[in-house]
Formats: C-alpha cells, structure tokens, sequence
C-alpha cells in the first residue's frame, strides 16, 4: 500500500508490516493501523506512522538504550490483549516527545508490539515512571499545530 | 448521569460483561474492583487524560526535532553486544 506521509513523503507498506493496534491509542484513537519505519539518520531512532492519517507519526525508541536501567512492569491483564504472556516476546518502545526545552521519553505509557502477530498497545506500566523523562537533548522550538 | 447508591461488596453491571465492585471503602477512598473483557481498556481518568495530552504533544515531532538523540544512545554503558533486536526496525 503507498500513503503520502507529511513528513516522509511517499511511502511504500507491504501489507505484512502495518501493525494493529485494536485500542488505538489514547488521543489518537481513530488510528488503529501503524507502520513501524526506521529513521533514515538515526539508527536508535523509528517512526510509528499512521496508514490513515499521513500526517500522524510518532517517533519512538527502545527505552533501555537511552535508560539503561529502565524496568517496565506491565499488569498482566494488559498483555492479554497482545496475546503474549510476557515481554521477551514482544518489542517494547516508548514514545519521545518534547516539553519544549528537551526531548522527553513517556516511560509510563510504553507501547508493546506482539512482533508475530503484529498487534500493538500502548499501555500503563507499574510504578513511579514519568511521562516525560527528560534527555539531556535541546529540541528546536515546535510548531504550535498538530 | 445516573446515580446508584451501593454498599461494600456489591456490584453494579455495565452490559453484560463489565462488573464494578465496591471492594472497600474507607473515609473519602473507594476502592473498585473492576471486571472486564480484556479488549476494553480501563484507566484512572487523570491518567488516561494525560497520556491523551502527551501522546499529541508527541504527534507534533519532526524528524528535524530529533537531532542529537543518536548520539545520546547506548551511552548508558558498556554493556556488551547490542540485541538484534533491539531497535525499531521495519
């Protein structure tokens, strides 16, 4: 499938890579279907990109490599879903984001990726964890709009 | 919005598949227990507010916003080989 992507241009999806995500995720709800694409520069760096809405696409990492120490417990009744029964099955990422002087990364609400089966969730991890873990990472200003 | 007064242990249904129980009460606290399919998602409503509020401050990110988070990974430590699968691959 080709979508037009604001910020990727034209993209190729082979049906086999989009990733269901049945909940949608919270304040995007009406995207249930995600492409994972690598970043052309930064090899620690992927896009969630939405295959209905070219202009939705969340940049993601995999938190350890930027929280070495970074322990996500997720309640059990949220991996059922997934149909996965713990997380060395899946791929765990988080979302980055920016309060406006860094970059941040939401350590609470991680999305979990049943890889096999190509589901997703985001979902709320156990524990004390901000949502905006700070990178010590200055970001250029961000437009007002979405 | 509809009212139901009810005592500890006693539960209200919602449909035919969701069951909330009061399972404590103490002082100005409920505790609920909370029943449900596993494809129906349940949050504390502050927290899902806020998720919803960061996931679309996230959605505004360029890919020129990300500059200088490559060179942040892995600093964490000398930890041996990367996993191969460790990154967001397509």
């Amino acid at each position: 499938m080709r979508i037009n992507t604001s910020r990727f241009g034209r993209i190729d999806i082979d049906a086999a890579d989009i990733i269901s995500f049945p909940s949608g995720l919270p304040g995007l709800e009406g995207c249930r279907e995600w492409a994972l694409l690598a970043d052309a520069t930064n090899d620690a760096l992927g896009w969630l990109q939405s295959t209905t809405r070219g202009d939705v696409a969340l940049a993601v990492v995999s938190p350890r490599r930027f929280v070495p120490d970074y322990q996500v417990r997720i309640p059990r009744s949220e991996l059922t879903p997934l149909a996965i029964a713990d997380l060395r099955q899946a791929q765990v990422v988080v979302i980055v984001g920016s309060n406006g002087k860094t970059l941040t990364l939401n350590l609470k609400a991680p999305i979990v990726i049943n890889l096999e089966a190509r589901t997703g969730r985001q979902v709320v991890a156990s524990g004390e964890l901000p949502m905006q873990y700070e990178l010590p990472c200055a970001t250029p200003g961000l437009k007002k709009s979405a | 919005m509809l009212v139901l007064s009810r005592q500890r242990d006693e539960s209200i249904m919602i449909g035919d598949n969701i069951v909330v129980t009061i399972v404590d009460i103490r002082g100005d606290k409920v505790r609920l227990g909370i029943n449900a399919p596993s494809e129906i998602p349940v949050h504390r409503q502050e927290v899902y507010e806020a998720i919803q509020r960061e996931n679309l401050r996230a959605a505004r990110l360029e890919p020129g916003d990300t500059e200088g988070l490559g060179r942040l990974a892995d600093r964490g430590a000398a930890q041996g080989p990367k996993k191969p699968n460790d990154g967001p691959r397509r």
